[in-house]
């Protein structure tokens, strides 16, 4: 089953990466928490909220920006722009158009298109980087029957391997689907199609259950 | 605005993940800011970003005192994070070159490409251009495919592609599996944005001649 299993990638320099399920359950639960202490930050400016907020996202961050071509030195650094600009952005978080998670998402995805278009992130690709898996926390020891909750680890573990991978390429490598057919040698109609029909099942699946 | 042609679940997904070369990206941000089916699409493919980034992946954490030095007063100030939101508006011809390219639509430096067609390359970045293309009613584009992917986005008239009408808003996609010939329709000036990669390939001479002074 996927939830036990690390998925190996490669990143852009050819480095192999673990893709670890969190080993946390996810659940409404966890994600209604996230939501309560950045909701916290931006009426009260809670300082205590911020601290769990950062200890909650930080190293799935770290991680997720390292997957996308950064070194782990660099990657830590964008972390904490992010992290700032979370806090300093607080005010903008709507919780009825985005969960807590939706929107640190996006202010990491921002920061990185800043780097795409100032060529820090083109750059990072020619240095010397350890391996995100020398870093990676071992996952946790849940039992199965919580794991089995995260709803989304289950519906991407229904994805055919081959949307699965075109899916993982684009979320955590941040590769275009023109580079994910020169890639794998793909005509690119075919990474197309692959990129549709697993986003939409996954689309399906979390509109149905989240 | 009536859009009945979307870029494909790809490219929004690589806009979404922010994955785009920066002209491609602008492109795709010029529709998605005056489509709602898009807008939707795109919001929730960041939801899924923010369920995956959640889901997979784990890395050390940082020290929180890193950022408590950088703490300064929160923000009243609004800003929306997704790339779903935004001001834009593509119906405002005027706007858009202004608010997208920073440049008077007048002011461009418009080069002919044979009798009523006009062309103005805006910005080369690597091996990507975006031009524009000002055609006059009933005018036929030459036949021509493409070395890479092409986005096409009408700001104003309409064009037919084989039996496809394209009008205001919508997107048309090509690649180097695609050859076409766009032909303006009869009811007015048709004028378009678009971004290509690698250079077009004409299949007659004449436009070959022409595309070396006009540069795309």
């Amino acid at each position: 089953m996927l939830a036990q299993q690390e998925v190996l990638r490669s990143n852009k320099m050819g480095n192999i990466i673990k893709l670890t399920p969190s080993g946390k359950p996810d659940t409404s639960v966890a994600r209604a928490e996230e939501t309560r202490l950045l909701v916290d930050v931006r009426d009260n400016a809670s300082t205590e909220s911020f601290d769990k907020f950062f200890g909650i996202f930080t190293p799935k961050l770290v991680a997720w920006v390292t997957s996308r071509g950064c070194a782990m030195g660099e990657a830590e650094s964008v972390v904490q722009d992010v992290m700032v600009s979370a806090w300093s952005r607080a005010k903008s978080f709507d919780s009825s158009k985005a969960s807590a998670r939706t929107w640190i998402y996006t202010l990491a995805r921002n920061r990185m298109i800043d780097l795409y278009r100032s060529g820090t992130r083109r750059a990072a690709a020619h240095e010397e980087v350890g391996t995100l898996a020398e870093t990676m926390e071992p996952m946790q020891d849940e039992p199965q029957k919580d794991l089995a909750r995260n709803q989304v680890i289950d519906a991407v573990e229904t994805l055919p391997a081959e949307q699965r991978d075109v899916i993982f390429k684009v979320y955590f490598e941040g590769r275009s689907h023109r580079e994910i057919a020169e890639e794998l040698d793909l005509p690119l109609g075919t990474v197309k199609s692959r990129a549709r029909l697993g986003f939409q099942k996954l689309r399906k699946s979390f509109k149905d259950s989240i | 605005m009536n859009i009945q042609h979307h870029p494909s679940d790809a490219w929004l997904l690589d806009f979404a993940c922010g994955n785009l070369p920066p002209l491609f990206d602008q492109i795709i941000k010029a529709h998605v800011d005056v489509c709602p089916v898009c807008k939707e699409v795109v919001k929730d493919a960041e939801r899924l970003g923010g369920e995956l980034l959640n889901a997979f992946g784990q890395s050390h954490s940082i020290p929180v005192e890193m950022c408590h030095e950088k703490y300064g007063d929160i923000s009243h100030t609004s800003y929306d994070a997704s790339r779903a939101e935004s001001t834009g508006h593509v119906a405002d011809l005027e706007k858009l070159v202004s608010t997208y390219l920073d440049s008077s639509f007048n002011a461009l430096p418009w080069k002919s490409f044979g009798e009523g067609l006009k062309l103005c390359r805006l910005i080369k970045e690597d091996n990507v251009q975006m031009w524009m293309l000002r055609g006059q009613p009933g005018v036929t584009l030459p036949v021509h495919s493409h070395k890479g992917s092409e986005l096409t986005l009408v700001m104003k008239g309409a064009y037919f592609c084989g039996s496809q009408i394209f009008q205001a808003g919508d997107i048309e996609e090509a690649d180097e599996t695609v050859e076409h010939q766009p032909v303006i329709t009869s009811g007015g000036e048709c004028i378009c944005l678009a971004v290509t990669e690698g250079q077009l390939e004409f299949k007659k001479v004449l436009p070959r001649i022409v595309q070396k002074f006009v540069g795309i």
